[in-house]
């Protein structure tokens, strides 16, 4: 029975070492040129007073929100939504207004200087996960730091991973409804 | 947009500059050539990013590199990477490469160069190795590189010319902790099981910066599994950062520490006694040694309290034998390192560690497996048949492995590194005149910056040959480019561990500039020589086909899947269930396995003089008057300066990767690390600038103002402040971490050390 997919994905902060093989890969993958990214993991810290310490770590990319505010705005209809959940630009009939890039509340998008085009992650959709692979970042993790998967499946990693982790969701109260998710830092941090 | 700005701001601990992006092609662009579509083909190989040489695959569309990532079959790491790993690609394609051979034809240093053929640099350098050698005698040249598979042929090329002076950069990494293992086990092939441990205490040893992804994951999972790692840094390292516990400890007295750590394994009765009884010998020695020991002394010494090292001793011992005290990397703080290293070995004996998971074991290579079985029953790296090498006329320069000489534990395999600028510059025991540097680049990599930089301007010959104008290079008389790893088919690398196992490098795209193969130019230059007899191989098949024994389905196995294995679990000779499985896969076992269902025979026939583990060593004894370690403190710095200490970040390795493209955008240069207090006393904030000056060297750095180190240390990651104008990116950026450290050589293991005392001001 095939049922209509919902792509999401995790992000253990714990697991992450901030060693940005993710970011890089995505990079590689992408095509993403050398001075913008779709991906980056900021390491946040050490903060607190010595000797008690934490350090937080943080994916930088688009969250894949169920209502995509950068949708509605495009005047062109370049940014859409695809029918698993994937919030696309369609580089083709993007004029570079940038008003999905000012819509974004997680600044996840950019020009892109080689083609003009409004671009960030696209849970590699079209060279990986349509293809029945993972996403370039999470294949790469070398801590499995994130999990991917169809959140409509209740039995796929990533709905395993959502039951049993305490997972939240980047500025909740905008009410976007990200599928991408966060575990916080288990020593502190900012949950 | 993410900027990249707000990245450093929030990353001060790993990015830190802000100066705009340089000028160079963007990559990614660039090596996809535009295309997205079209065929691709994926190569299986091994990364040189770092020496953890991690099994890769790379994807290749219309014959450019499009994305490396780890080897899916490969278990240990499970398809996953490092950053460093996933930037080959960028390496690959940089313009900033050496393109051509060069011939220096201004000042040395001052790059001027001219472009020759492979040819005519070998002619000039065939010529100069000659005179040297009719001069001065074959051993007035010396040789150097990185360990690894490429070593042998370096180290061939001049054992056929007739010196005995090669080493590789071992000295300036984990040279004590190979010392003290190979005076305990007789060998230094030991491993640790992270992935199964229960309690990780980590001195210094930074996972998750110095990055080894498949110890990574086995830390990982670890802590995972409900395991407890506990990080001893005098630096909040992301180590620390992800660690249960993080103790600052005083640099330099990490011996203190686990002096104490035994002295309460001993006390309370804490140690494995049937393992100490059954395997080892000296236990007496070491038990009168440490009670003076106590915790309340070491709390004193190491500034971690007596009731932390209490509590973890307890906590190691309750989980023991799944419990580790990591014998560590490079972090030689004192020159006690040696004394260090073995009371580390010693801690792990008391807990009983030994071939058991979750603890250390035997790396169980073909020959290992082979000796335990009886006959040989999987097949090693064989090597060609070569003449014999001419017997130097004069022993090494460096002592190492040579009787009598005070370096003679040092393993010759490896020699002492920054005993070659001294002997260029000192001209003891004899003059060194000339210098062959393969992939090796001493002038930011051993301690001292200038003065390796007196000796190499001093040398007759200087030979380099690397991927980048690295700042040896620049002081070359000739510079030979190599191709990088992506470009350059290998002969296979023995990668066993738990078990056997080979990994082979393969080529994944045609060379992008006229650069060649390490084993191409060895050959080449060595026919040049006169010497082409100890290469004897025509190419690449032929040296595989040699090395698997003339087995082409291995041959095969190597090029499909990337590595050779034989279907062996990891056997743990002290562990009944993979002692059974061993006996399944190899029956002729059989009577080696005991009532408890060990093969713990191997333990007590060790290389040792004993043949058992020796946790008191009478070798040392004789050499240095201390059969068990003792602890005498040390000063590193002097009243009014701060200990100055380095590490590893996990966006570079070692003096390597800071011009890669991708990875110099992450991570473009260093700053020093200062404690809040030490910041206010020079009334400093985070990116001013500061005078930091050793006994050795000076230099303006930019200050990160943090609660992550000690107030009495300052820190900063190393590799970076480069001299050669030649790394155009990487160039002047950042803190020189050599530059401070004065040269020295720790007694019996032959390490250099790695801190030093600084005064710092205001600029
Ligand atoms: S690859 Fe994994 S561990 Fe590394 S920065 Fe990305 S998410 Fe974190
Ligand atoms: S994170 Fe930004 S770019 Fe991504 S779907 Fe939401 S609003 Fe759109
Ligand atoms: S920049 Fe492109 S994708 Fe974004 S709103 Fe404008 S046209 Fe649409
Ligand atoms: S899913 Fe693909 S596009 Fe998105 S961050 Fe990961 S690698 Fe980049």
């Amino acid at each position: 029975m095939a049922t209509q997919k919902r792509y999401g994905m995790l992000y253990d902060s714990n697991k992450c070492i901030g060693c940005q093989a993710c970011s890089t890969a995505c990079r590689a993958e992408n095509k993403v040129p050398d001075k913008v990214s779709r991906l980056q993991v900021w390491i946040e810290g050490p903060k607190g007073k010595y000797p008690d310490l934490i350090t937080d770590f943080h994916r930088k990319s688009c969250v894949m929100c169920d209502s995509a505010p950068c949708v509605p705005v495009c005047p062109t209809g370049a940014s859409y939504t695809t029918s698993d959940g994937v919030t696309l630009v369609n580089e083709k009939f993007c004029v570079g207004c940038k008003y999905c890039i000012a819509a974004c509340p997680y600044q996840a998008r950019f020009l892109n200087p080689e083609t003009g085009a409004a671009d960030k992650c696209t849970f590699c959709h079209e060279t990986r996960v349509s293809r029945g692979q993972k996403p370039a970042c999470v294949s790469i993790c070398p801590t499995g730091a994130l999990i991917f998967g169809d959140m409509n499946d209740s039995k796929s990693d990533i709905s395993l991973a959502l039951k049993s982790q305490r997972a939240v969701k980047p500025k909740e109260h905008l009410g976007l409804k990200p599928k991408v998710v966060t575990v916080p830092n288990w020593r502190g941090g900012d949950a | 947009m993410i900027t990249r700005r707000s990245f450093l701001k929030l990353s001060g601990a790993v990015a830190a500059s802000l100066s705009v992006a340089s000028m160079f092609p963007d990559i990614a662009t660039w090596a996809a050539g535009g295309k997205v579509e079209g065929k691709a083909d994926f190569v299986r190989s091994f990364c040189e990013m770092c020496t953890s040489r991690c099994p890769i695959q790379a994807k290749v569309v219309d014959g450019k590199a499009v994305l490396v990532s780890g080897n899916p079959d490969w278990g240990a790491t499970g398809g996953t990477l490092c950053a460093r790993g996933v930037s080959g690609q960028s390496q690959l394609y940089d313009p900033q490469r050496i393109q051509k051979p060069l011939i220096r034809v201004g000042e040395r240093g001052e790059g001027k160069w001219k472009e020759v053929s492979y040819e005519e640099a070998y002619d000039y350098i065939a010529k100069q190795m000659q005179g040297i050698k009719e001069k001065y005698g074959p051993e007035a040249m010396a040789f150097g590189c990185r360990k690894g598979p490429h070593m042998s042929y370096l180290y061939t090329f001049a054992k056929a010319y007739g010196s005995p002076n090669t080493h590789n950069h071992e000295s300036t990494c984990p040279l004590a902790r190979t010392v003290g293992l190979e005076v305990t086990f007789g060998t230094a092939g030991l491993g640790l099981d992270y992935g199964n441990c229960k309690y990780i205490v980590s001195l210094g040893r930074n996972y998750f910066e110095g990055i080894n992804v498949a110890q990574v994951r086995g830390v990982m999972n670890c802590i995972n599994k409900g395991g407890k790692l506990v990080s001893i840094d005098p630096r909040y390292s992301l180590t620390s950062a992800k660690a249960h516990e993080w103790l600052p400890i005083k640099p330099g007295t990490d011996l203190a520490l686990v002096l104490a750590l035994n002295h309460v394994f001993i006390r309370d009765g804490l140690y494995d006694k049937d393992f100490i009884t059954k395997y080892t010998e000296g236990f007496e020695a070491v038990k009168a040694s440490v009670t003076s020991y106590t915790p309340a002394w070491a709390e004193k010494e190491t500034g971690i309290k007596a009731a932390d090292i209490e509590r973890i001793a307890k906590e190691m011992a309750a989980v023991k034998p799944k419990a580790i005290l990591d014998w560590g990397w490079r972090t030689t703080f004192t020159p006690e390192e040696f004394e260090l290293r073995r009371a580390i070995i010693i801690g792990n004996m008391l807990l009983g560690n030994l071939e058991v998971p979750g603890g250390s074991f035997f790396s169980k290579g073909p020959g290992f497996i082979n000796g335990l079985v009886g006959k040989p029953v999987v097949q090693g790296i064989a090597g060609f048949k070569t003449p014999p090498f001419p017997k130097p006329a004069k022993p090494r320069v460096d002592g190492a492995g040579v009787k009598g000489h005070p370096m003679e534990l040092a393993p010759a395999g490896d020699g002492i590194a920054q005993a070659v600028p001294e002997s260029i510059l000192t001209e003891k025991p004899y003059p060194i005149k000339g210098y062959f540097a393969y992939r090796y680049n001493p002038v930011v990599t051993m301690p001292q910056t200038n003065r390796v930089i007196e000796a190499m301007k001093k040398l007759d010959l200087l030979v380099v040959c690397d991927i980048y104008m690295s700042d040896t290079a620049m002081f070359a008389d000739v510079v030979l480019p190599e191709s990088t790893y992506l470009e350059r088919d290998e002969g296979f690398n023995d990668y066993s561990g738990g078990v056997p196992a080979f990994t082979l490098r393969q080529q994944v795209v045609k060379p992008v500039y006229n650069t060649r193969a390490h084993w191409q130019i060895f050959k080449e230059l060595s026919e040049k020589m006169g010497l082409g007899a100890y290469f004897p191989y025509t190419n690449i098949d032929d040296i595989r086909l040699t090395q698997m024994g003339g087995k082409q389905d291995l041959v095969k196995m190597g090029k499909e899947k990337g590595f050779v294995n034989f279907g062996m679990k990891p056997l743990f000779l002290r562990d009944k269930n993979s002692v059974a499985e061993f006996v399944k896969q190899f029956p002729d076992a059989q009577s080696l396995v005991n009532e408890q269902g060990y093969i713990d025979k191997y333990l007590t026939n060790l290389k040792t003089p004993s043949k058992k583990i020796e946790l008191m060593s009478q070798v040392a004894q004789n050499v240095f008057g201390r059969g068990v370690p003792v602890y005498r403190p040390i000063q590193i710095a002097e009243s009014g300066q701060q200990l100055f200490i380095q590490g590893k970040t996990g966006l570079h390795t070692n003096g390597h990767t800071h011009n890669v493209p991708w990875l110099h955008e992450l991570m473009p240069e260093n700053r020093l690390w200062m404690h809040p207090e030490t910041a206010s006393k020079l009334g400093v904030k985070t990116d001013d600038l500061v005078e930091m000056a050793s006994t050795v060297g000076k230099q303006q750095v930019k200050a990160y103002i943090t609660e992550g180190v000690r107030p009495d240390t300052v820190f900063c990651y190393m590799g970076f402040g480069r001299v050669s104008p030649g790394l155009k990116r990487a160039y002047k950026k950042g803190v020189n971490s050599n530059l401070m450290i004065p040269t020295s050589t720790v007694p019996v293991c032959g390490i250099t050390l790695q801190t030093a005392g600084v005064t710092l001001k205001k600029v």
